[in-house]
């Protein structure tokens, strides 16, 4: 019996009296795994069956779950905690499937040589430079999902995660972390991988920030998708439209006219892209932020109250292990067509380049305060004078997203509770510090 | 009755096909695991239960690592595993094993885990206080099985709790063996300290005397004793074996590392790559004995000897880490830890403790503190953290008490391997460490 079949059965058999909703999530997938680093190279192939079955009503719910193939029925643990509530399906979309998902997994040589590519280039491109660590996890799954309202949806992921650890050994010894999530390895490019290490590893032995400085900051994707992540407040869940409307100006807007964010669940070319989300409803693009006026939260069909605000689909759910949760699936500020990020560069007469956040960005927006380490350049007449090894970006959430004044085409995302993405941006109005004064949550 | 029973010469057989080298090691590992988690705000607990079972094959040739896992156990799934890993087809195909079979992991007791969050709801009360509690409270049950070319060592079976709480005040965790009347008050005391600190004052800034209960003496082994002596740590900055005789901290230090001395209930007789755990000495007098190896670590010195490997999964290699520490404590040890302490902070338990491993910096949090005064605990103190080096903070050890007890169990995360790591420690005093807010 085909699997999708075993969870449609298993599913009929377990709706009862007792229980009233049922649904049932099963999600195969291959991973391989390709590591260098202190305990010898490593090749990890990786198969993986799992599903998970979440039964309940008005009374509570249970959450059973385990390895293999659905099982043919299923005891289910006495209800208890929140009333279950499930989706219904959506009439003109349930038999949609995403098809083909990218090139096949890479084989253990290409992997091999990626990963020795990249320490390679890091120490022609940074003399002394190593890598301490790099894992390169590639894997593809896919999933189905029935439930005893009438959803029954398939669809696929792919997505490939490379994770590396670079040192520059030294009397000011550097390390950095970089992390990069693409829909695949082929995109991955060694020498921009190792420039980007090189980057980190020196400005990480740069000078200390000024005690105070102002000027006219440029903010690598890292950072803008780095704060972008810890506004999370601001975009996802009903609460969200009201902190957004706290910090609206007197005009009605929350950011600058440039400022639009976005969460597409089915983004072209994006890893975690999607037609179904977490409990089988469509994914689709929504604006949350247009031309700086704010249009809606990211909400789930729970919190949906249309035509003012559209369900998303947005429920997340990593694993069969998981319970499903609502979050961005790729959350980001949309890029420019047309600017590249050194015009913005190029634009600064006096101020800040910003290439990383270096630790937890600390946001209180009851107090329209935020604050983040992070290292970088100084810029004059836009161009990179010295490395600063850590300051603190500090300011006024507001004074940041109607500040933005230049948006590049760079889009990138980093992993934060889901993907999140900014290009690089130009904003104005934000202040760097050697140290952080006053107290915001860590 | 194990939970895997298994034919362990046809499985034997099949992996010595792919052993074609004379010192490649070829093993399987078979894993079984349950949990019954309850979880929920306060008396209003949803179950989860959870049952996974699978497999993995691992061949280790000259410091390099294949490894092949899945979510079943059978003989179809040993035999595609063990073809993954093979470098070279074999000459003749081994008949695959007679049986691979497990039973279904035993669901724990929804009722003893709500039963559990009452009694520490009641304790609470008691102690006259009342906050919401976000409880995740789970039966572990983790059996395993290795066979390898020549060994086929017997199963493992490892039951305990873990405990997960999230009050308006803190988060807060634990692993307990059972949840008897001493888990109950100790994760209210621990709740109740948490929710009243919020109106304690900082702790006073400098340099103090710091008495540490045996909870929190666990977690700075932990931290600053077994990870700096696993040899993929010791890996990062040199050769692992020329860790040995260096002396890492005071001579009252006597630290070891026994599985096979745990409680029984997490007790162990091999380690996941089933090689015979050992009393292993990781410090004599300060100075280190025998760092953590596990077998692709041992094949780089006669002083590397395996028995510390641990899977946080079947789906990752293995990797060196302690099971079981112990501080032994010294021949006159101190009688009153806070009479020894004299004037300074007494600490129960750190919340998070974090290695550098490149530059032995340690950094230990503590979410409340005790003060003392003229040897009697005091006043409650705020959350503060110890920053200092490994070395340093070791060498200012300057009593230990003599009352050992199981302490600071914990899960370690290190590398991505999550594992229950236990302790049966004393309490201590060291001199002289600087505290921050």
């Amino acid at each position: 019996m085909r699997i999708r079949d075993r969870a449609r059965t298993l599913c009929e058999r377990l709706t009862t009296d007792r229980v009233a909703l049922c649904e049932v999530f099963v999600k195969e997938g291959r991973a391989r795994r390709s590591e260098i680093g202190a305990q010898g190279p490593a090749t990890v192939m990786t198969s993986e069956a799992g599903w998970a079955v979440r039964g309940g009503g008005d009374s509570g719910t249970a959450f059973v779950f385990g390895t293999g193939t659905p099982p043919s029925t299923l005891g289910l643990p006495a209800f208890g905690g929140n009333s279950l509530r499930l989706p219904e399906p959506d009439g003109e979309r349930q038999t949609e499937e995403n098809g083909a998902t990218g090139a096949p997994l890479i084989i253990g040589g290409e992997a091999k040589s990626l990963l020795e590519a990249i320490a390679r280039e890091l120490g022609e491109q940074l003399s002394g430079a190593r890598l301490l660590r790099a894992v390169l996890d590639d894997g593809t799954s896919s999933s189905c999902l029935v439930n005893s309202r009438g959803v029954d949806v398939a669809f696929r992921h792919r997505a490939t995660l490379l994770h590396l650890e670079a040192l520059w050994p030294g009397d000011s010894m550097a390390r950095t972390v970089l992390e990069v999530i693409e829909r695949d390895a082929q995109r991955l490019q060694p020498r921009a991988l190792a420039r980007r290490l090189a980057d980190s590893l020196t400005v990480r032995r740069g000078a200390p920030a000024p005690d105070r400085d102002r000027g006219e900051m440029v903010l690598a994707p890292t950072v803008g998708a780095r704060l972008l992540g810890a506004l999370r407040g601001l975009w996802v869940g009903a609460g969200a439209a009201e902190r957004a409307r706290l910090l609206t100006d007197r005009d009605g807007r929350l950011g600058s006219t440039l400022l639009n964010v976005i969460d597409d669940g089915r983004l072209a070319g994006g890893p975690l892209a999607a037609p179904f989300d977490g409990e089988g409803v469509p994914t689709r693009r929504v604006t949350l932020v247009e031309q700086g006026r704010f249009v809606q939260p990211l909400v789930d069909w729970r919190e949906a109250d249309p035509p003012r605000w559209r369900a998303a689909g947005c429920i997340q759910r990593p694993g069969w292990r998981d319970l499903p949760q609502p979050g961005p699936s790729h959350l980001f500020v949309e890029p420019s067509t047309n600017v590249a990020a050194r015009e913005l560069v190029a634009s600064v007469a006096r101020g800040f380049y910003l290439l990383e956040v270096l630790g937890p960005v600390r946001v209180a927006l009851d107090a329209d305060r935020f604050a983040a380490p992070v290292s970088g350049f100084s810029l004059e007449q836009g161009r990179a004078r010295h490395a600063i090894a850590k300051a603190w970006l500090c300011g006024s959430i507001g004074a940041f997203l109607r500040g933005i004044r230049g948006v590049s085409r760079d889009l990138a995302f980093v992993l934060d509770g889901g993907l999140i993405g900014s290009p690089s941006l130009l904003v104005g109005g934000l202040e760097l510090r050697r140290e952080l004064a006053g107290s915001l949550p860590g | 009755m194990s939970l895997i029973e298994i034919d362990t010469g046809g499985i034997a057989r099949s992996l010595s096909q792919v052993a074609d080298h004379s010192d490649d090691q070829v093993d399987l590992y078979l894993e079984v695991l349950g949990e019954t988690t309850v979880g929920g705000r306060d008396e209003s607990l949803a179950a989860q239960i959870r049952s996974e079972r699978g497999l993995a094959v691992r061949l280790l040739r000259h410091g390099q690592t294949w490894l092949a896992s899945t979510d079943e156990i059978s003989a179809a799934a040993f035999s595609e595993s063990v073809a993954l890993v093979a470098r070279a087809r074999p000459g003749a195909v081994a008949p695959p094993p007679r049986s691979i079979e497990v039973a279904p992991p035993p669901s724990g007791d929804v009722g003893e885990l709500e039963d559990f969050a009452s009694r520490v709801a009641a304790a609470i009360r008691r102690r006259h206080a009342a906050f919401p509690v976000d409880w995740q409270l789970t039966a572990h049950l983790r059996a395993t099985r290795v066979v390898g070319t020549m060994l086929a060592p017997p199963p493992q079976e490892e039951r305990f709790y873990s405990c997960r709480v999230q009050t308006p005040a803190a988060s807060w965790g634990s692993l307990f063996l059972s949840l008897d009347a001493t888990a109950v008050e100790s994760v209210a005391d621990s709740l109740t300290s948490l929710f009243r600190v919020r109106k304690a004052p900082d702790p006073p800034l400098g340099a103090t005397v710091l008495a540490l209960g045996p909870s929190a003496t666990a977690v700075l082994l932990h931290e600053a004793v077994a990870h700096v002596l696993e040899t993929d740590t010791l890996a990062l900055t040199g050769k692992p074996e020329s860790a040995v005789g260096v002396r890492l901290g005071s001579r009252l230090l006597d630290v070891v590392d026994d599985p096979g001395h745990a409680a029984e209930a997490v007790r162990r007789t091999v380690d996941d790559e089933g090689m015979p755990v050992v009393r292993r000495f990781l410090l004599r007098e300060g100075a280190v004995v025998e760092p953590l190896a596990d077998l692709a670590a041992s094949a780089h010195g006669p002083d590397l000897m395996p028995g510390a490997g641990r899977r946080g999964s079947r789906h990752l290699p293995p990797v060196p880490r302690s099971t079981h520490l112990e501080l032994l404590p010294p021949l006159d040890p101190a009688a009153d830890i806070l009479e020894a302490c004299g004037n300074g902070l007494y600490l129960r338990q750190f919340s998070r403790g974090r290695l550098d491993p490149i530059t032995g910096d340690l950094e230990l949090k503590f979410p409340f503190a005790r003060e003392v005064a003229n040897g009697s605990l005091g006043k409650l103190i705020g959350p503060g953290r110890i920053r200092a080096s490994v070395a340093g903070l070791l060498h200012k050890i300057a009593a230990i008490g003599g009352d050992m007890e199981p302490a600071g169990a914990g899960w370690c995360a290190k590398g991505g391997h999550r594992v229950p790591v236990w302790a049966l420690v004393p309490s201590i005093v060291i001199a002289d460490v600087e505290v921050g807010a």
